[in-house]
């Protein structure tokens, strides 16, 4: 019988029926009375000069309440780098110059969408083009155009690791080999666009925004910097939202712009993307030149890697400054490297900029680390699942100055698979292969470049007299299931049920501050605040139990399935709602608030814990076409304790189809820095119906530093999909390839190729 | 023993090669600035570090370090 009574079970979504009867409201459905629409004019040029703005004709139309420029506004610069005030460089309109397609210009609002947009037609900028760059390897030379004043060669932000001897590293290996990478972009393809309501006060010089955001607490920090406001001036409440993926963690101009204009009416102010909006000017995910050496024994025991990386970070920071630090991380998991070094730059260029997509700086880089290990063992005559199991790593593992694993499942997730495959796959067809790739990631991350005094998870429980709890995070749910796994862990925590406890999400004003969901950082930081919170409540029930009966202190007394008993005498003890109502007479009527709170020290430099695991792809090729086909997928995943099987289930699923999409067929086509295909009909998604049918088998572990034992579930799992297609396709006609996005007549080349160097 | 501090800020460090890990990580102008007047250019050390394996970049500037840093016990 399980310890639990409500983790470790497959619990559907708290809000899953407001969802699927679309009772649920996203900030996309929502209106104030007095409401004006809110429209952005963007940047026709990748770098322009901004020589005059024009904007009389639009403040002329009938309807249009406000018409602002970059001029207009207070002139903060804000960014999610706050820590390094010159990484902090978005503006919420282009002041002196444009620096990417796209970029907005002028805010209008209006009574209604339609005038707002013929305000926009009405307006006339005049700019100076300036030369631009759209290549990191063009951006870093010295005759490159400046995109930032005080960047020299467009280096917006570098970054080194280096542990062990590497040089002797490679000196001692039998065999060494360097492969160099291009990796595209993807974007995080999220249903809601971005979308803001803000709603200013001039009596109060008080804003209340509603936006479809990762991170309330980023967002007003990101909107009190642009507007140079009090933070506590500015409240974000996160209604349901449809997706994020990574992509909506930065303050983007949907919430600075809406804010200021309502700042600027008093009125209500609303603005929508459109999703070509989306694919122009939000966040995507970060491509990048790598090139990786690797030096092994014979027996493909890692002795040594070295890894160089250029990333194409676009006109701005986001979040790409710590995707570089990711990216030099997560290419060294899941395996023991005892030589490593790491050489990251990020450049800007005229593009939008690059920042993090689900799984951000693992999803590129194990692409290039797991197709070059097969070819490793292919020229070392060793098996792939033999390779990785030689060199995985171990629970307690460090690297030195970075990082350390205490729970890790790799090992018994690479025997699962082995198990598994050789059962399941029994036959191969031509051209059928299957490939492997093992992945790793964070469960939050150990970064405070946001410069927070805060924990960075808080969370207040508070017990009523009939029992029912109410749950107060800022913890987002963004799809993920988040809501659900925090109602979970307080409902174990306090031995009541899911249908015990309301919870209130996602308000500044109200909660405690989280830093978000970005990094599977929820599960593990949120999840460790609530079982504080409920911790400190379970202690004074207990407390009131153990008068009442009056027993011995060493008696421990149990919490569980409404009920406050004696541990080794289960018939001994209380109804929980009648514990909770002598606890609230004793506490003078008030009624039992628990506050908790967590902020990992002395984890290393990256993560408290880390989730990992391996996938397999069965894939057949098309010789004459080059179309590849996924068969079948087997993921096995080791996510410590997991807190509901079914969401955990769900997340796979959806990351699997992310990184396949990676893989194969997700392409943002650019020239000269503009999006040739800003719409889901030319940019192309892997479809329900082209899914494969994907198996999960999860091999438990216990982190000491999750809640229950939980950690990182799925997010992991978006990195393997593309690697392992790479390796069934070369385990199937031989076909190598450098780059993701794996379309017919790459493959078709590259078949070509390898035919021609066999015969 | 003697240590090496950064010409520019606070930062003590015993060894060159570290020191220069660390000057390479400062995105100010003061560190660039004192690069140039050493001769050196920080994209260009940039550069060596990230388009060729090895330490080049971190390698020469180690080399101005150790002789230019001032030393302190």
């Amino acid at each position: 019988m399980s310890e639990y009574s409500v983790i470790g079970k497959p619990t559907t979504n708290v809000d899953g029926a407001a969802k699927v009867t679309g009772e649920a409201v996203y900030t996309f459905d929502m209106t104030l009375p007095n409401m004006l629409y809110g429209k952005l004019l963007r940047s026709p040029h990748p770098h322009a000069k901004i020589v005059s703005i024009d904007t009389s004709e639009a403040e002329k139309l009938p309807g249009v309440k406000a018409v602002i420029t970059g001029k207009d506004t207070p002139g903060g610069k804000y960014g999610l780098w706050r820590r390094f005030h010159e990484l902090a460089d978005q503006e919420v309109l282009a002041t002196t110059k444009v620096r990417f397609i796209g970029e907005p210009v002028v805010a209008v609002a209006a009574i209604s969408e339609d005038i707002a947009e013929k305000a926009i037609d009405l307006i006339k900028v005049e700019y100076e083009p300036l030369p631009a760059v759209f290549e990191p390897m063009e951006a870093i030379k010295d005759d490159a155009p400046v995109i930032h004043d005080g960047f020299e060669n467009n280096i917006n932000n570098t970054r080194h690791i280096e542990w062990g001897d590497v040089d002797e590293g490679f000196k001692n290996s039998d065999y060494v080999r360097e492969d160099r990478f291009t990796l595209f972009s993807q974007h995080p393809a999220y249903m809601e666009v971005h979308n803001t309501l803000a709603s200013y006060d001039k009596g109060s010089g008080r804003l209340t925004v509603w936006a479809s955001t990762q991170s309330p607490y980023f967002l007003q920090l990101g909107i009190s910097d642009a507007l140079k406001m009090r933070e506590g001036n500015v409240r974000v409440i996160k209604p349901h939202v449809g997706g994020g993926f990574g992509g909506k963690n930065s303050t983007m101009h949907d919430s600075v712009n809406a804010a200021f204009l309502s700042m600027k009416t008093g009125r209500p102010v609303k603005i929508v993307f459109n999703r070509e909006e989306e694919f122009t000017a939000t966040e995507h995910r970060t491509a990048m030149h790598l090139a990786i050496k690797i030096g092994l024994k014979k027996d493909g025991t890692i002795l040594a890697k070295e890894v160089k990386i250029i990333t194409d970070g676009g006109a701005y920071t986001g979040l790409g400054a710590t995707t570089l630090y990711l990216a030099g991380t997560f290419i060294t998991f899941p395996y023991k490297t005892p030589n490593y070094r790491y050489d990251g730059v990020r450049t800007y260029t005229n593009k939008m900029w690059a920042s993090s997509v689900r799984g951000f700086g693992a999803v590129p880089t194990v692409y290039a680390a797991e197709t070059q290990l097969d070819r490793a063992a292919h020229d070392l005559g060793i098996d792939p699942i033999e390779i990785r199991r030689r060199n995985a790593m171990t629970p307690g593992y460090e690297a030195p100055g970075q990082y350390m694993v205490k729970s890790c499942g790799i090992l018994p997730c690479i025997d699962k698979m082995e198990q598994r495959v050789k059962e399941k796959w029994t036959d191969l067809s031509k051209d059928e292969g299957i490939g492997f790739a093992a992945f790793a990631y964070m469960s939050g991350g150990i970064f405070n470049w946001i410069d927070t005094p805060y924990a960075f998870s808080g969370a207040m429980v508070k017990v009523n007299i009939d029992g029912t709890v109410d749950l107060f995070t800022q913890a987002s749910d963004i799809g993920q299931g988040h809501n659900t796994v925090s109602v979970m862990i307080c409902a174990e925590e306090l031995g009541i049920g899911v249908e015990d406890i309301r919870l209130h999400p996602a308000d500044t004003a109200t909660t405690l501050t989280d830093l978000g969901a970005w990094g599977s950082r929820e599960t593990l930081m949120n999840g460790n605040a609530i079982k504080a919170a409920a911790g400190e409540v379970k202690k004074v029930l207990v407390e009131v139990a153990r008068m009442k009966l009056g027993e011995n202190i060493v008696y421990d007394l149990e919490v569980k399935d409404k009920r406050i008993y004696l541990a080794l005498r289960p018939e001994r003890g209380f109804s929980y709602y009648d514990i909770v109502k002598d606890a609230i007479k004793r506490n003078d009527g008030e009624p039992i608030i628990g506050i908790g709170h967590y902020t990992p020290h002395r984890k290393g430099m990256i993560s408290p814990a880390y989730g990992m695991g391996i996938q397999a792809v069965k894939a057949k090729v098309d010789r004459e076409t080059g179309q590849v086909e996924v068969k079948d997928v087997i993921t096995v995943h080791d996510c410590g304790q997991t807190i509901n099987p079914l969401g955990a289930r769900g997340q796979v699923e959806g990351s699997t189809q992310m990184g396949l999409g990676f893989g194969l067929c997700e392409d943002m086509l650019t020239d000269n820095g503009m999006v040739l295909n800003p719409s889901f009909v030319d940019y192309k998604l892997i479809r329900s119906r082209d899914m494969p049918q994907i198996e999960l088998i999860d091999v438990p572990t216990y982190d000491p530093e999750g809640p229950y034992g939980a950690k990182e579930a799925a997010e992991a799992t978006t990195a393997p999909g593309a690697p392992a297609l790479a390796n069934a396709i070369y385990h199937a006609v031989g076909a190598e390839f450098n780059s993701n996005v794996l379309k017919p007549e790459k493959v078709l080349k590259a078949i070509r190729e390898k035919e021609k160097k066999g015969r | 023993m003697a240590n090496y501090r950064c010409p520019c800020c606070r930062k003590i460090s015993s060894d060159h090669h570290d020191l220069a890990r660390h000057f390479l990580g400062q995105t100010d102008s003061k560190h660039k600035d004192w690069l140039k007047t050493q001769g050196l250019s920080y994209a260009q050390l940039i550069t060596w570090q990230v388009t060729e394996f090895g330490n080049k970049g971190y390698d020469t500037l180690a080399e101005v370090l150790e002789k230019e840093a001032p030393k302190v016990e």
